[in-house]
């Protein structure tokens, strides 16, 4: 029982929560990019939080279910449809075997999320089901791909509020923590940061995210390699940031003015290039606050 | 003497000093493990490099202050009773040819080196891991005798093959898989080191050593090599 890819797409691989116990091993965090969209995801379905889902960026992606089953699908309009009917976003769908499912362009966002209910089933790799095509773990979705998954008849839903659908389109500002080198960082460095409109570039993936902008001038180009957080912003030689994403390498040496809170980056993932970004300062207090909030919602632990 | 700064909402940074030394990666690699003992019921993951350890942590248990303050009593706990573990060797042969070693000519020609002098440099010695990271099991070993230090190319190369042999300033490695890289190539080992073999994870460790061993073209090529 399975999804069969019909029609692979530019970008599509199975992503779950990530690997989080292997930084030691050299290995990347990897994992959803959208942390925000992948959750509601699991959570209309009833998941475990931590399920498998396929990651489809930017659209161009066919699947033929061969299984009863149920469906959400959040994240991108990517023009979603079933059959070839516009079909909900953000909603637990009920899936009959023969059912196509696509993905054309993309309307608003970068990255679809599509949940199954209890998961993909895809192989465990160093204890994750994600997917890093840099780290050469797994494969993208290519045509003729199965996708295994259980069958249900019967599923009970959750609903969203409205009020949760985002708006990809916005402009965003990015709330950042002090960490790091940040009080290397001189003040008016720091001011030139925070009081700039910077723009998303076109070198974004899922490794990281170059912004353009005034450059800052900076005495330490390099330094002694340190390990990395998810979010962490260094400043690159040309004094301009990059963002450190999921499959980022988990020690770098460039400086780094702070880390971005991890919902943010939830939205940065659904921002096209040439969206403006501004930083601002968050406490250490707030983010933690934030965050739990979030993982008590959906049921995050660990 | 240490330092803990915040690395992100859930993590922090510990130092264990501010320059490289050799003395540093065995001690945060103990720490490493003490602190997985200790506190595993918070600490999530450990990522030691030259002369610092980044700790996450689970945020949902523990905030950032008690963390800090937990840590911190483990950090001069640990000054007063430093324990030394063994250091494992493993050895590595290579094979230094101009046919796998890309910038093995031009490297002896700018050292106005013979080329079993220069093998003979980079060989003798053991080196020290001082951090996994770049991708897995990409071990950081150092240091390289000065003789054959060499900066790292201007423009790096879109394709190394897996296996080859590094050197980029006083540092060496192996690519454990074909990959981009700026490092001076100078050989080629025929041991699996990519995950194919998912026991390489544990190949290396920051504060083990490493030794390379010189094999003739003969034998690389014997034991399937490709030129």
């Amino acid at each position: 029982m399975s999804f069969k890819v019909i029609k692979s797409s530019f970008l599509s691989t199975v992503q779950d929560y990530g690997r989080l116990t292997h930084g030691e091993h050299g290995m990347s965090q990897s994992g959803v990019m959208d942390e925000h969209a992948y959750a509601w995801g699991n959570h209309l379905l009833n998941n475990h939080f931590n399920k498998a889902a396929v990651e489809i960026t930017f659209g161009g992606l066919q699947l033929e279910a061969q299984v009863d089953t149920f469906i959400a699908v959040t994240g991108a309009d990517l023009d979603f449809r079933i059959n070839d009917q516009a079909a909900q976003m953000w909603h637990g769908l009920q899936i009959h075997k023969g059912d196509v499912l696509s993905w054309g362009n993309p309307k608003s966002g970068v990255r679809a999320y599509l949940a199954v209910k209890g998961g993909f089933d895809a192989s465990v790799l160093f204890g994750s089901r994600s997917i890093n095509l840099r780290e050469h773990i797994g494969a993208k979705l290519t045509q003729g791909d199965e996708l295994p998954c259980r069958s249900f008849d019967t599923a009970t839903y959750r609903f969203i509020s409205p009020k949760y659908v985002p708006n990809y389109n916005q402009d965003i500002t990015l709330r950042l923590l002090p960490t790091y080198q940040f009080n290397e960082f001189s003040i008016n460095q720091r001011d030139l940061f925070f009081n700039q409109d910077y723009t998303i570039t076109n070198a974004n993936d899922r490794t990281g995210c170059r912004l353009s902008g005034a450059p800052i001038a900076i005495k330490k180009e390099r330094m002694i390699s340190e390990g990395i957080s998810y979010g962490s912003v260094e400043i690159a030689t040309d004094g301009l940031p990059i963002i450190l994403l999921k499959d980022a390498p988990s020690i770098g040496g460039y400086p780094k003015i702070g880390t971005v809170f991890s919902l943010d980056l939830a939205k940065l993932a659904q921002r096209q290039p040439n969206t403006k970004l501004r930083f601002e300062l968050m406490s250490m207090h707030e983010a933690q606050k934030e965050r739990k909030k979030f993982n008590d919602f959906f049921e995050i632990s660990f | 003497m240490h330092n803990i700064v915040s690395a992100g909402e859930s993590a922090i940074l510990i130092y264990f000093g501010d320059k490289i030394d050799a003395s540093l990666p065995k001690k945060i690699g103990n720490f490493a493990n003490q602190l997985k003992n200790t506190l595993s019921d918070v600490v999530i993951d450990v990522i030691p490099s030259y002369t610092s350890l980044h700790v996450s942590y689970d945020l949902n248990k523990i905030s950032f202050q008690a963390f800090f303050n937990k840590v911190e009593g483990l950090l001069n706990q640990q000054e007063s009773n430093d324990l030394i573990l063994e250091s494992k060797i493993t050895h590595i042969p290579v094979y230094y040819g101009v046919e796998v070693g890309l910038d093995l000519e031009r490297l002896l020609a700018e050292k106005n080196l013979d080329l079993n002098t220069f093998i003979e440099l980079h060989s003798s010695q053991e080196y020290l891991i001082y951090a996994i990271g770049f991708s897995p099991v990409f071990a950081f070993l150092g240091e390289v005798d000065e003789r054959i230090q060499a900066p790292r190319l201007a423009t790096p190369r879109i394709k190394i093959p897996a296996g080859s042999v590094g050197i980029a300033d006083s540092q060496t490695a192996i690519y454990p898989t074909d990959s981009s890289g700026g490092w001076n190539i100078v050989g080629r080992t025929l041991l699996d080191l990519s995950l194919n073999n998912p026991d390489n994870l544990d190949k290396f460790k920051t504060g083990d050593r490493v030794q390379f061993y010189s094999i003739t073209r003969d034998e690389y090529l014997a034991h399937g090599g490709k030129l």
